[in-house]
């Protein structure tokens, strides 16, 4: 019975810790851009004030639309936030490790795609199907990129289950190092950027249509419905972050209960959830969009950095 | 020298091999000429590095001058070399393919395939040498089959140096890897073979863009009759 | 021997048409009842039934023999008979009296009677038997509509390409019983070590060739396409979901029964390469389908190929001396078997009660159904998730145990395997991916926005029959995703008597959780995801509620960039949806189009565009038409030999009389 509270309430701070930090993270990653145009740009929190005034608003709903339309947010919000009470973010081993491992947490990913591909569709307007079908056109090419760069990362580990592969990583500080895993990390990045739908892939500010991919699908929500997929988003940006940073550099991770170690393990997350955002804040400024009909050659590039590391280090090396 | 340094000078190595053979799939994924140039600046940079960690592991002197003539020479001058001889004869920047760039990736990708096997069946006739040997001397064939791959699929004149500048860098590493490095007197000579190459090359694509008004090799077919 | 009897229907054409319909259905339906539980039966007490029909000069006695594997394919084909006789029963109430119900009740049950044994078979010329029968009983439901030459020409091509695999079984069959001297699959039970190698392999390749051309694998599977939607939907349902999977029983029997443990690598390798084509040039036809029907005959497709990639690595990892990876694999394959039977079921159902309310397959021409059918789209979305592989559903739980399979042959240090092993991983992962795209076109096309036509427009709900039928499936799907122990914990047995290993390592840990031992402390426990997904949304609702209050809602038109009157016809089309797809593999498409534009006066008032866009069938102009190309010219050839002329017949006779009494000196 301890057991059940204890693991129900860690769950609980997890989700509130990721809750609060989400709109943070995308509003540092706004800042660095704006700085990098040589604006002054808006707080950083002022996602939060964004999130705020959309849930106080009405919401409009289309008279074509149906159940699903209204049911998606919650479905997809929900569905992050089992994501993140999966991810390894500031403890290891996560209390619900057992629950679901990288696969799982990738074909989560994939059931809130489904759902907002198909809240697209449900309103009946021309934007919706085109957002819908580019998501799942790149989707199809992302997710064997991904899953290569997991299954190299999991084969040092010998298992699927994300706390163990970061303790195992962590453990022994020089494969951190090992280029195997720098590559993997790499090819990682990469999928990171086009299934959180940045640039060069997507263009998360654009106000053309025909440029949208995720935006398009989601044109027709407003008020509340659009304030939870905007959160929704933007947590499953800080999941990826915590994802490849936990994977690949878990340092400073906690691995007891003890005030010290959580605060640490507080402070390395933000440290490392921050660097990543700017990096990719850097690449999302010095890049373009690319036409939807490059970005299978950006993923290929992808999957060919996780198939090198498979190929030097394990296939030959080990 | 303690294990442990020899241990962490390994790693290093490894990290540049593999930035290298990174290096050579990012230029067979671009379509800009300018990027070609850059990264093979980038991919001489890391070749010196190794060059420079093999004299500091294994305290082999005379490699130190080759390390600092590849990143003189092909790190520096050629890429200045080349970036000159694109301004001067004004040439469109976007690079034409005989094969797609997925394609040439996944091909690419099998090369390193075959070049590991070749490697190790190289590394199974002498019993020297760890699997590190094993995966730097790969990546050096990698390197070589790469970059004649570049010369055969891409169309303008340029990407054919820098095809071959690739496969003389594949071909340093690999003396690197298995013998630690070759006699002066032979990297000497290849670094003037080498830069009097680029030289005439580039002497021959001023004259091919003189004559055809572009760099295109599907022009010089013409000549045929 | 209850179920044998209850399976019989008479053919009746008489007035009481309504009464024996529903009479033929209702056996039908308690038929399979008892077939679910004899099933259950055996596979709970691992005790296998054995029964011998009868004794014959020629071939010995004829068996019938139950055990856990037969058992296994028992149960599937019951359980989704079950719902397709409770379904048949309302779907068959408006055919058309042009079409005999007595006879579509009598090919019903006999299909279903020849498929019960198939599976039951214990003796070579039972089995046979058997399979013609299922092979004449689905030529005739398939040309059920005969009047639709479309129906005509696919019911031709499934009799060729189902009697080209038969014969490839007689000559398998034929060459197990010249090594064991008897026809019964108990002597033919590990008789591959009696057998010279090149002997064994031309078992095994007969075999892939034969139950793969009834399975649909590439480039086997040309007859699937045509067959599937051309039959009524309640068949289609049943040769979606069971038939296809009779050929998988076949293999694996073939495999794993007969041919022993001892096997070479290479027919892993081959069955994996077959598995990884079938299933990604299957879900890339299926993208570029738009009939509803058609759209899942190349789902099937694919999904046999996720299938054969659990059988294919089993087979590998057995002949590289891996038993307990081998059986996880198997594991993997096998619940497969049971989640497609389930979806595809489902599915095909969904498209039955589309198809009867709107009377058109064609995607293009539907729309809006969510709201005139919202029972039916429910149930179908249900479906959609679950062929998407999406959690907590099953077919999340048998791809995740394909994916465990696979990674953990990377343990085996063989460099094949090493090579095979991620190329199969990063094609499963793009086939999931490709999956769902095809199914949120299907879904969202179909079902959601404005009704695209007439059709669409004036649609009804099913009748409660079909609903429930569909409903029941979709427990199903929810049952064996959040539950798969249960279903873990009675295929394992199974692998281990098949295999010869000790799986000792269990796998399911109690109802609601799989663990796989071989890796440490990997785990899935969808009963307490599912748990969370729907005891989580509390936390968006409420979040809502306190930042926002109460939920004002208001109902607006659809944003149409300014226009008063949004058309159906602006909507996204589903050949619209696919191109992205088609076009980022154009190279395995080599799609023609063509634009015609008639001429008129002036250029910007164009009255009629026409757009028509092929995509080749590259199996059909490079493998099979040169083939008949070649049958055909040498049967010309052999033409002369009719010269028509009495005389030379009867030189033919003597001649070869002569040479038999030569021989038989």
């Amino acid at each position: 019975m301890n057991q059940i509270v204890t693991t129900i309430a860690t769950s609980l701070a997890h989700l509130v810790l990721v809750l609060a930090i989400a709109p943070l993270v995308t509003g540092v990653v706004r800042k660095t851009k704006a700085r990098f145009q040589n604006r002054r740009g808006a707080s950083v929190l002022q996602p939060y004030f964004d999130l705020a005034k959309l849930f106080t608003k009405e919401v409009v709903v289309s008279s074509v639309a149906s159940w699903l339309f209204q049911a998606t947010p919650y479905l997809v919000f929900g569905s992050m936030l089992v994501i993140a009470l999966l991810v390894p973010t500031v403890i290891t081993p996560v209390p619900l490790h057992w629950v679901g491992d990288i696969i799982t947490v990738i074909y989560l990913f994939a059931l809130g795609r489904f759902f907002i591909a198909l809240a697209g569709l449900d309103t009946g307007s021309a934007f919706g199907g085109l957002g819908s079908s580019r998501e799942m056109s790149i989707a199809s090419i992302v997710e064997p990129a991904m899953m290569l760069a997991i299954f190299t990362a999991s084969v040092t580990a010998g298992s699927t289950n994300l706390s163990i592969v970061v303790e195992r990583l962590s453990a022994s500080p020089l494969a951190m190092m090992n280029p195997a895993h720098l590559l993997a990390f790499a090819g990682l990045f990469i999928v990171m950027i086009a299934e959180t739908g940045r640039i060069p892939v997507d263009n998360p500010a654009t106000h053309l249509e025909l440029t949208m991919i995720h935006e398009a699908m989601i044109l027709e929500y407003s008020g509340r419905y659009l304030a939870l997929i905007e959160w929704a988003s933007q947590i499953k940006l800080v999941v990826f972050l915590a994802l490849l940073s936990n994977m690949f550099f878990p340092v400073g991770m906690a691995a007891t209960w003890s005030p010290w170690a959580l605060t640490v393990g507080v402070g390395a997350f933000c440290l490392k959830v921050t660097v990543l955002a700017v990096i990719v804040a850097v690449i999302e400024s010095m890049n373009a969009k690319l036409r939807l009909f490059r970005v299978p050659e950006l993923l290929m590039v992808a999957f060919i950095l996780s198939l090198l590391a498979l190929i030097l280090y394990f296939i030959i090396g080990a | 020298m303690s294990p442990t340094h020899i241990q962490s000078i390994g790693l290093l190595i490894d990290i540049c091999a593999a930035a290298i053979l990174v290096t050579a799939f990012l230029i067979v994924s671009s379509r800009n000429l300018g990027f070609y140039i850059r990264l093979f600046a980038l991919q001489s940079i890391f070749l010196g590095l190794v060059a420079l960690l093999v004299v500091i592991g294994y305290g082999e002197m005379h490699i130190l001058i080759a390390a600092v003539l590849t990143i003189v020479v092909k790190a520096v001058a050629i890429p200045i070399v080349l970036t000159k001889m694109i301004d001067r004869i004004q040439v469109q920047k976007e690079v034409g393919f005989s094969i797609n760039i997925t394609v040439s990736l996944l091909l690419c990708g099998g090369m390193v395939i075959v070049a590991d096997s070749v490697a190790q069946s190289i590394l199974a006739v002498q019993e020297g040498g760890g699997s590190a040997v094993s995966r730097v001397l790969s990546v050096s064939i990698a390197l070589m089959l790469i970059g004649l791959f570049i010369m055969t699929t891409r169309k303008k004149a340029l990407t054919q140096i820098i095809g071959l500048l690739t496969m003389e860098n594949g071909v340093f590493l690999s003396g690197l890897s298995i013998t630690y490095g070759m006699p002066l007197i032979v990297e000497v000579g290849i670094f003037f073979d080498i830069l009097i190459a680029v030289l005439i090359l580039g002497v021959f694509v001023f004259r091919i863009n003189k004559t055809f008004e572009s760099i295109n090799i599907d022009a010089l077919r013409s000549l045929r009759h | 021997m209850l179920i044998i009897a209850g399976r019989r229907s008479p053919n009746s054409q008489s007035s009481l048409n309504t009464a024996g319909r529903n009479l033929g259905f209702t056996l039908a339906l308690l038929s399979s009842i008892a077939g679910c539980l004899l099933s259950l039966t055996i596979l709970l007490s691992g005790a296998p039934l054995h029964v011998e029909l009868g004794q014959t000069p020629l071939f010995g006695s004829l068996i019938l023999h139950v055990d856990g594997l037969s058992a296994l394919f028992l149960g599937i084909i019951s359980l989704l008979a079950v719902s397709v006789s409770v379904y048949s029963l309302g779907y068959t109430k408006d055919l058309s009296p042009r079409h005999a119900v007595g006879t579509l009740l009598f090919l019903y049950n006999g299909f279903l009677l020849s498929m019960v044994g198939v599976v039951i078979a214990g003796h070579a010329v039972v089995f046979l038997f058997a399979w013609e029968v299922m092979s004449l009983t689905t030529y005739f439901l398939i040309s059920y509509e005969h009047e639709e030459p479309a129906a005509r020409r696919a019911a031709w091509l499934y009799v060729v390409m189902t009697h080209i695999g038969t014969a490839f079984l007689l000559v398998m069959f034929v060459t197990l019983h010249t090594y064991t001297g008897s026809f019964s699959f108990d002597a033919f039970k590990d008789s591959g070590s009696h057998m010279p190698a090149l002997v064994r392999s031309l078992v095994f390749l007969c075999a892939t060739v034969g139950f793969g051309i009834k399975a649909g694998i590439i480039p086997f599977h040309i007859w699937l396409p045509e067959a599937h939607p051309a039959a009524p939907s309640n068949v289609s349902a049943l040769m979606s979901g069971v038939m296809i999977k009779t050929g998988i029983y076949g293999m694996v029997r073939v495999f794993f029964d007969f041919l022993g443990p001892d096997i070479p690598a290479w027919w892993g390798v081959l069955i994996l390469v077959v598995a990884v084509s079938s299933s990604v040039l299957g879900v890339l036809y299926a993208l570029m389908e738009h009939d509803l029907k058609r759209l899942l005959a190349y789902h099937s497709i694919e999904n046999i190929g996720i299938i054969l990639m659990g059988i294919g690595a089993a087979l590998l990892f057995t002949a590289l001396g891996s038993k307990p990876l081998a059986a996880i694999a198997l594991i993997a394959g096998l619940y497969h078997v049971l989640n497609h039977a389930i979806f595809k079921g489902l599915l095909f159902l969904g498209a039955g009660s589309v198809l009867h309310a709107t009377h058109s397959r064609n995607i293009e021409d539907l729309g809006g159904l969510v709201r005139k059918m919202p029972w039916t789209s429910f149930f179908f979305l249900i479906g959609a998730v679950a062929i998407s592989a999406l959690p907590p559903l099953n077919g999340f739980v048998s791809e995740w145990l394909t994916f465990q399979a696979l990674l953990l042959g990377f343990q085996i240090s063989d460099l094949t395997v090493k090579i095979a092993v991620p190329l199969t991983v990063a094609l499963l992962a793009l086939t999931g991916a490709l999956a769902a795209a095809c199914f949120v076109k299907a879904f969202g096309i179909t079902f959601l926005g404005l009704p695209r036509s007439v059709h669409a427009q004036t649609a009804h709900e099913s009748s409660p029959t079909m609903i429930a039928a569909m409903g029941l499936l979709s427990l199903l799907c929810v049952v064996f995703g959040v539950a798969p122990g249960l279903v873990v914990s009675v295929l394992d047995p199974l692998a281990a008597s098949l295999l010869g290993a000790n799986i000792s390592g269990q796998i399911a840990l109690n109802g609601g959780m799989l663990a796989i031992p071989q890796s440490t402390s990997t785990s899935i426990a969808p009963a307490v995801l599912a748990g969370f997904l729907v005891a989580i949304t509390l936390v968006p609702i409420s979040i809502g509620f306190v930042f926002g209050g109460k939920l004002r809602k208001r109902a607006a038109m659809t944003w149409g960039c300014g226009l008063e009157k949004l058309e159906p016809r602006m909507q996204y089309t589903a050949t619209g949806f696919s191109k992205p797809i088609r076009m980022i593999f154009s190279n395995i498409y080599r799609a023609t189009h063509e634009i015609e534009i008639s001429e008129v006066s002036s250029p910007y008032f164009q009255p009629e565009v026409r757009y028509e866009l092929k995509t080749e069938s590259v199996f059909l102009t490079y493998l099979y038409e040169p083939v008949s190309r070649v049958v055909l010219k040498s049967a010309r050839m052999m033409r002369r030999l009719q010269t028509g002329h009495l005389q030379s017949y009867l030189a033919y006779i003597f001649i070869t009389l002569v040479i038999l009494l030569l021989f038989a000196r």
